[in-house]
């Protein structure tokens, strides 16, 4: 896929909007102790804002978001350059994406445990100047969307809608009925990542 | 999918030529940068000039609580000035002239917070708007897109005329005098770019006014200030400006002085011209931390300085835009889209409380301008995206961001205020409080500002919840202001605000603690008249709990009808001191770790092997002591001041900084007496020679300061001497404190 900006949220059902706070120090921790396996500089925190960001692991290749768009707390993650070759993108993305939600699941200073959904997901492209919002956009990826996430839930059935305004970026909810836990997700896109820690 | 494969491309036809052609060097330099055919000085100057600005770490370093870490980017040794890795993500300055801006620019700069920065649009305290996280590759196209629409980010920093700022209420405002838009915009049109403005010592801002007494156009703390004036003229009633220079907040204050009390409208393009033309001329070069119009202003006298402009101007080329504009003054008119209603009673209890703080009628009847809350001036694409669309709908006008970092509608039909109101609270913009207490301005501070010493961001936003959600706020505390500045700089604006806080920070057994330093009495009308003095530096961790002190003695205690400025000239800062006296402690780390780290930042804001070892255990508590002293005899200088003592107040504050320099030069030479001139002589030569006493980013500025007072010999009599030599002094001794906390920790 030729699209070298990319993003893929993972929602949940149990981060508190109100209380995300708690993330700061994470995120801080995984910059310090090199938990992932790239380059990542700091963390800022839009937690004051109604359905925003939240807060952000912002890094030189990519942005790791605690995000509130849409009232849907969810981990989303940024891929904004030094994309990996365009047949590894998405694969790339989700890896890393669910990789960050293992690492917040397991972490022991959150309480409660994140949890992540494994059976949705949003897929945005955040570049106006190849992808619109619009149907013929989202027809020419549906193919290529729909072979990755036939390999990723191993054929399971999955519901592809294109979501948001013409104004937004290119935006497609992945709804599957089956989908396996997130370790066997992560496990079916490459494994954990593990940085330098 | 589009066909074109550029934005280059794409934009081609609706770009102006003038900005495609300078975007398309701008790509040039950067290209040219990358092949070590520009230098960094001269990238870095040519990058600010468009927009492009550094943030914090884009030296490639960063601490992490425990060490300073190396961030790798992979460009390697590859900068974009001196000390600025290239891959460094920076801000992006988006110039918005009187912060007026059209629903179809709105949205453009909405996707560009979505592709290129982190999903926040900030609004700045000039009206700007400002994107984090950029990476400078990304910025021409970033730049391609805002031409289409309009908007140039040229001269949005370095030494240039800057945003040129106005009132929001231009042309709806019930006190105005006339419409200053055209003017304002005239300015910000004719000086962008011109010959004139290339030839800087340092930035130059200006700022317009419909009138005297409300606070939306800052002309006091202006470069260049102009208030609108009708005087009569051969029986008729004749356009002008009371015309400012020399404002300007930054580390020491200086309130703008009258170049002319009455500069007709014809006159004001070429007036500010010749101003451009003497700054550039004789303002300083070399010194940037003296090289301000206000130092200048200054330095010259207004009057001789008054007499170099009025010369200039005679000399000036005629050009015909300095009275195009005039021939039509009604091309930024706002045609609104509704007939004007009546604005009906009902509604919720949170409407009620938004159309109580948010909303004010316009001069016209039937109109009202609706205030947008935004929380720290952020918002995100869809909230914005969604601001554009309701003005479409509702007003069919350009919004306006405000000084106080929020956005403003104008020309909504009274009647429509309900449903305006319900669509902004569908997306989290409904709130209330725009202008009291709770509606906090703040620079960036310590979140991405490379100057900033404590988390102003971070104290605004707890202050914001403490505020508005658990503490409860005395009705007649209300309406104050409060500002928060990240450091000495005052981008929060600070000095002018009823309360005011900047960054400082403090060393507590070894350990550096981040504090405030409360500023008190500032006037945030009249455009920003009068500015505060401090009382004392309170731990960050603290500051609530003195808001809610200052809030309640003030509500308790105040006479009919009586303002927080004139509240404070009576009772004496040295009541307001008492008040907040015990917070100024700092419980030990063991005792309360929380004290040393700062608003949403869990690292440790002490490096961890301060105060470790034992020479400096010994050395330390003198030291502390004799800043201590400093800041004792400082905050009596304000005291005294207050009481009438001018000259005696100037002389405290000089005594201030000999106690400081004393406290750090006896660490070097342990037979320091107690004579002033070997204090002065020895603290040149032990701290100011050696440059450990020199400011990374000011130089020796705080150390002449001292020389400045010590030279002078006989002593200040006036109040703004006085004053003046207060706020130098303060700013002294937080030098010595920051000297002191350097050579104590080397990894600090």
């Amino acid at each position: 896929m030729d699209a070298p900006k990319l993003q893929v949220k993972l929602f949940s059902d149990n981060v508190d909007s109100s209380n995300l706070e708690k993330f700061i120090p994470v995120f801080h921790r995984w910059i310090r102790d090199h938990v992932l396996d790239e380059l990542m500089i700091d963390v800022a925190d839009y937690s004051h804002v109604h359905h925003g960001p939240g807060v952000v692991l912002v890094g030189h290749a990519s942005d790791y978001y605690l995000d509130l768009s849409d009232g849907q707390p969810g981990l989303l993650y940024s891929r904004k350059r030094q994309a990996p070759e365009p047949g590894e993108r998405l694969r790339d993305a989700f890896r890393r994406a669910l990789n960050a939600c293992r690492l917040l699941e397991a972490d022991p200073t959150l309480n409660p445990r994140p949890k992540f959904r494994a059976n949705e997901a949003l897929i945005k492209l955040p570049d106006r100047l190849d992808f619109s919002n619009d149907d013929p956009g989202f027809d020419a990826l549906k193919r290529e969307f729909e072979t990755f996430l036939g390999q990723l839930y191993a054929g399971g059935k999955v519901k592809l809608t294109r979501v948001g305004s013409n104004k937004s970026p290119l935006s497609v909810r992945v709804v599957t009925e089956n989908a396996p836990d997130l370790t066997t997700l992560l496990n079916r896109v490459g494994g954990p990542i593990n940085g330098s820690s | 999918m589009t066909a074109a494969s550029s934005w280059k491309e794409k934009l081609r036809e609706r770009m102006p030529e003038s900005l495609s052609r300078e975007i398309d060097i701008f790509e040039t330099q950067i290209e040219l940068r990358k092949a070590g055919k520009i230098g960094d000085k001269m990238f870095a100057e040519t990058r600010l000039r468009k927009g492009v600005y550094g943030q914090r770490y884009d030296n490639g370093r960063r601490h992490d609580g425990e060490k300073t870490q190396t961030l790798e980017f992979p460009c390697g040794d590859l900068t974009k000035g001196p000390e600025t890795v290239w891959d460094a993500p920076g801000m992006m300055r988006i110039k918005i002239p009187l912060g007026k801006v059209t629903p179809d620019q709105l949205d453009v700069m909405c996707e560009l917070a979505e592709e290129y920065s982190d999903q926040i649009l900030h609004v700045t305290t000039r009206q700007d708007i400002q994107l984090h996280f950029i990476h400078i590759d990304e910025t021409p196209d970033l730049m391609r897109r805002l031409a289409a629409v309009g908007i140039t980010t040229h001269e949005a920093c370095g030494n240039s005329v800057r945003n040129v700022t106005a009132c929001q209420y231009a042309g709806v405002c019930n006190e105005q005098t006339f419409d200053v838009t055209p003017y304002a915009h005239a300015a910000a049109m004719f000086l962008l770019g011109h010959d004139d403005v290339q030839d800087f010592g340092r930035k130059l801002k200006p700022a317009f006014s419909g009138c005297k007494d409300n606070p939306c156009g800052l002309t006091t703390f202006h470069d260049i200030g102009c208030i609108a004036q009708v005087r009569e003229v051969d029986g008729k009633p004749k356009r002008g400006f009371e015309f400012y220079v020399g404002g300007g907040l930054g580390a020491v204050p200086h309130p703008a002085k009258l170049l002319e009390e009455f500069t007709p409208e014809e006159e004001l393009l070429p007036m500010m011209q010749a101003v451009c033309r003497v700054f550039g001329r004789l303002g300083e070069k070399e010194n940037r931390s003296r090289a301000r119009l206000k130092f200048l202003v200054n330095k010259l006298g207004i009057e001789e300085f008054t007499r170099l402009v009025k010369e200039e101007r005679t000399k000036l080329r005629p050009d015909k835009r300095w009275t195009a504009f005039l021939d039509d003054l009604t091309t930024l008119d706002e045609k609104p889209l509704k007939p004007g209603s009546e604005l009906n009673a009902g509604g919720s209890e949170r409407y009620k409380a938004w159309l109580n703080t948010n909303v004010r009628p316009q001069a016209q009847p039937g109109y009202s301008c609706a205030i947008v809350t935004l929380p720290l001036g952020d918002f995100t694409p869809d909230q914005g995206r969604a601001m554009s669309d309701i003005a479409r709908e509702f007003t069919n006008c350009s919004l306006r961001f405000t000084v106080d970092q929020n956005m403003l509608f104008r020309w909504v039909s009274s009647g429509d205020l309900p449903e305006l109101f319900a669509r902004l609270d569908a997306v989290g913009l409904g709130q209330s409080g725009a202008e009291t207490i709770s509606d906090i301005t703040s620079c960036p501070g310590t979140d991405t500002c490379k100057l900033g010493i404590s988390s102003s961001r971070g104290l605004a936003g707890a202050l914001r919840h403490h505020l508005s959600v658990a503490s409860d706020v005395p009705a007649a505390a209300q309406s104050l202001h409060i500002k928060c500045s990240g450091c000495f700089n005052s981008c929060g604006q600070h000095h002018v605000a009823d309360i005011g806080f900047l960054g400082v920070s403090r060393n507590v057994s070894g350990r550096r603690v981040p504090h405030f330093q409360l500023v008190v009495g500032g006037q945030w009308t009249e455009n920003g008249k009068n500015y505060g003095l401090a009382i004392g530096a309170i731990p960050s961790k603290r500051v609530p709990q003195a808001v809610d002190r200052l809030t309640k003695a003030y509500a308790e205690g105040r006479r009919e009808g009586e303002n927080y400025r004139d509240y404070v000239g009576r009772v004496g800062k040295k009541t307001v001191r008492q008040l907040i006296d015990d917070l100024t402690q700092v419980p030990s780390y063991a005792e309360d770790p929380s004290f040393y780290s700062d608003w949403g930042d869990p690292r440790e804001y002490t490096t961890g092997d301060m105060g470790v070892g034992e020479c400096a255990g010994e050395i330390v508590p003198f030291v502390e002591m004799g800043l201590a002293a400093s800041e004792r005899e400082l905050f009596e200088a304000q005291v005294i001041l207050d009481e009438g003592n001018a000259p005696m107040a100037a002389e405290r504050a000089y005594q201030a900084m000999l106690h400081a320099a004393k406290a750090l030069t006896r660490e070097r030479n342990a037979n320091l007496g107690d004579d002033p001139d070997e204090i002065v002589r020895e603290f040149k030569l032990h701290l100011c020679d050696t440059r450990l006493f020199h400011d990374p980013f000011v130089g020796d500025k705080f150390a002449n300061f001292l020389f400045s007072a010590h030279g002078n010999g006989t002593t200040p009599s006036s109040s703004s001497t006085a004053h003046q030599r207060i706020e130098e002094a303060q700013l002294f001794v937080e030098a010595a404190h920051q000297c002191y906390i350097r050579n104590a920790s080397p990894a600090s």
